[in-house]
């Protein structure tokens, strides 16, 4: 691990790799020009740059105002904010730490902040979190910024997982509520099954990212885990468990066919078209309902529980981070205090459908009294968070194929998970 | 001595801009390749070729291989095969031609990446125009999954690389065909030749040059090119459709291996330049000895 003591150790190696002070002004000149031509304008003092994933359509307008607010309140200081897709941060974010050209503040998702920290790339936030600052939050969302016992970031956005399904297709099929357990849950869709219709009972996720994570939720019921004492949970009873039910799934015509060529997104609006019973996915599906289905018969419901009674549903949090080479500290903690402030929190998580991170903001009765936000609170003791591991995506995508495998029936589900486990703990032992 | 130094300083300041935008970049990526390097670029201890080892021993590098060269194979021929009838067509004189030449070329107009998302919604299983269209004309009774296993996606991959390279390849073999003289046709006609022995004898090997241009070009392209089966695919499901690039890709900015991802970029510029500098001076050669 590379410690932050450690940073001017690797400074001065890339400083006599690149030879000359010329050669590294030009690449990072051509660097940033070719990463983005925002962030070419150098911070000048007082200007406080800050890059922001894209949840919607109303996160580059909200954080444009929060940014103006702000600065009339803090005159002197300038924000300046970057909005990048979500699928292109990751990118962004690699080319721009590399040219040395990274913003001040940036959000990430929390699961890869331990490579961050570990890299020094993020400062910690421990000289500003005051105790009155850190009873701001519910505990929970902001534990998994917290490593080695110090702040490297605070929770941004939150979400948790549940279950939606159409009470219409359910009614038809003779049930008034969700069914509780998986073996329930696979009754109901036969039986959703037999009234025709052309529904599927069960949209299933087979493609790009959280393909995993859709996994997960069945292995977590079986009582499994991602990583055990160092170990992958892959090829425990539980994963083998969970595989078998999803393929059963699959193969007895139960989810939509071609499960590997839908994503999240694909789901989603299989659900909205009413081409599916149930999907599981996160509170900004409300939202999307309420806007392009107003007429949709659903509810939330838990995801549903194993044999033995276990459940889980997926927390994430994405964290906003503050760059070890930011040279505005103060002026960026000022704006994060600013934007955790209840006022603007109660805004922004209106405005994208995630779950209050404050808890000041969830006594709020838009989220207190939310039919569907109750259901993702009420699952919160139980959530899961991404395990604090390195190599998160690394291990994502050999999940994701081993997946896709058995789904398309080009593997056995035990030696093909066992395969995938040893490679994930390969991955784990490695720095 | 003067006479001498004159053509060196005189391509100095091309050869300045070159090395700025290509051989530096290389220099980058070579250094990159070599050494260990974390996930935000910065270089640690010096590997010698580690990064390459790993890569040779890892499955799905040697199948992107393969399958890049399908890929390349497949839509540069297809793309040769489909565009040669097209261009002979448009060069005939009849009503209408600009509007059918403005139609073909029009596709060039849309970005790749594009046309690639409007082919992944039409190739949807369950909403995608294609199989609604099938349906509807009769020609099968239940959806096709097309994106869900590579048995039917690699090949939409390929034919959608087709399409969107058919504009610029009959756009070479216009300019070609204007250069043929009119009256070589008229003194074939008069000696009995018909149509294709017109094409066979003369058309044809007087378009040679222009086909080559089209097919390295076309090649250098195609085997580069990320749009289309990322938007479509991203090179899955497990693996099964990815080609170098996107494997470069996920290797880079998902898992975060740098080092892997510049070094699978050293070993594609090794192959399209071997490529070119082979295919270049078997040109040349045929050329001198016709």
């Amino acid at each position: 691990m590379l410690r932050l003591g450690d940073r001017a150790e690797t400074r001065r190696r890339r400083k006599h790799f690149h030879g000359s002070e010329t050669m590294k002004a030009l690449k990072k000149a051509l660097l940033v020009a070719g990463a983005c031509l925002l962030s070419a304008s150098a911070a000048e003092a007082g200007t406080v740059r800050v890059t922001i994933a894209e949840y919607s359509k109303g996160t580059g307008p909200y954080f444009e105002d929060a940014a103006k607010a702000f600065e009339a309140a803090n005159p002197g200081t300038k924000i300046q904010i970057e909005v990048v897709p979500w699928d292109n941060l990751q990118q962004k974010l690699t080319t721009d730490i590399a040219a040395g050209a990274n913003a001040d503040l940036s959000i990430i998702g929390t699961r890869w902040l331990l490579d961050y920290v570990s890299q020094g790339v993020v400062a910690p936030l421990d000289s500003y979190v005051t105790p009155d600052f850190k009873a701001r939050f519910i505990p929970t969302f902001l534990t998994p910024s917290i490593m080695n016992g110090h702040v490297y970031g605070l929770p941004i956005a939150a979400s948790a997982r549940a279950m939606y399904y159409n009470n219409d297709i359910f009614k038809k099929a003779g049930y008034d509520s969700a069914p509780a357990t998986w073996a329930d849950f696979k009754t109901a869709a036969e039986k959703i099954k037999a009234t025709g219709g052309g529904v599927f009972p069960f949209g299933m996720q087979g493609k790009e990212i959280e393909t995993d994570v859709y996994f997960y939720y069945a292995m977590w019921s079986y009582g499994g885990d991602i990583v055990k004492d160092g170990k992958s949970g892959l090829d425990s009873q539980a994963a083998i468990e969970a595989a078998k039910l999803y393929k059963s799934f699959i193969d007895g015509g139960l989810t939509e066919p071609g499960v590997t060529s839908y994503n999240r997104e694909d789901v989603q609006n299989l659900f909205k078209q009413g081409k599916v019973a149930t999907v599981i996915t996160a509170p900004f599906l409300s939202g999307q309902i309420k806007k392009e289905a107003p007429n949709l018969n659903y509810a939330v419901a838990p995801i549903p529980a194993g044999p033995t009674g276990d459940q889980g549903t997926y927390g994430v949090t994405d964290s906003i981070v503050l760059f070890a080479n930011s040279k505005v500290k103060d002026e960026a903690w000022k704006f994060l205090d600013f934007l955790f402030t209840t006022d603007q929190r109660t805004k922004f998580d209106k405005v994208e459908g995630f779950l209050p991170v404050n808890a000041e903001e969830a006594k709020n009765p838009i989220f207190a009294d939310d039919r569907d936000l109750k259901v993702f609170a009420s699952l919160l003791p139980k959530a899961r968070f991404a395990p604090v591991i390195p190599g998160w995506e690394d291990i994502a995508q050999t999940t994701t194929n081993a997946l896709q495998k058995i789904y398309l029936g080009q593997g056995q589900i035990e030696p093909t998970l066992k395969e995938a486990a040893a490679k994930i703990d390969e991955t784990l032992s490695k720095k | 001595m003067t006479r001498a130094f004159t053509p060196y300083i005189l391509i100095l300041p091309s050869f300045l801009l070159a090395a700025a935008i290509v051989l530096w970049p290389v220099e980058e990526i070579v250094s990159l390749a070599t050494h260990d390097v974390n996930r935000f670029g910065m270089l640690r201890d010096f590997v010698g070729l580690a990064n390459f080892r790993s890569l040779l021993a890892d499955p799905d590098f040697w199948t992107s291989l393969w399958r890049t060269l399908i890929w390349t194979a497949g839509v540069v021929l297809g793309t040769l095969i489909v565009s040669m009838p097209i261009a002979l067509i448009l060069n005939e004189d009849f009503y209408g031609r600009g509007l059918a030449r403005i139609l073909i070329m029009l596709p060039w107009a849309v970005s790749l990446a594009m046309t690639a998302v409007v082919w992944r919604w039409a190739l949807n299983g369950e909403s995608g125009m294609l199989n609604s269209a099938l349906r509807d004309l009769g020609l099968m009774d239940h959806n096709i999954q097309w994106l869900a296993q590579a048995s039917t996606a690699f090949p939409m991959q390929i034919l959608i690389g087709v399409l969107v390279s058919i504009p610029f390849t009959v756009t070479i073999f216009l300019g070609g065909l204007s250069s043929v003289p009119d009256d070589l046709y008229d003194a074939a006609a008069i000696e009995g030749a018909g149509r294709w022995d017109q094409f066979r004898l003369i058309t044809f090997p007087l378009l040679r040059p222009f086909i080559n241009i089209a097919f390295v070009l076309n090649t250098i392209y195609v085997f580069n090119s990320f749009p289309i089966i990322w938007a479509t695919t991203q090179g899955g499901p497990a693996n099964s459709t990815d080609i170098l690039v996107t494997y470069l890709y996920k290797l880079g900015f998902r898992v975060g291996r740098l080092g892997d991802a510049a070094a699978v970029s050293l070993i594609m510029f090794a192959i399209l330049l071997a490529f070119t500098i082979l295919y270049v001076r078997l040109a040349m050669r045929e050329e001198a000895a016709a």
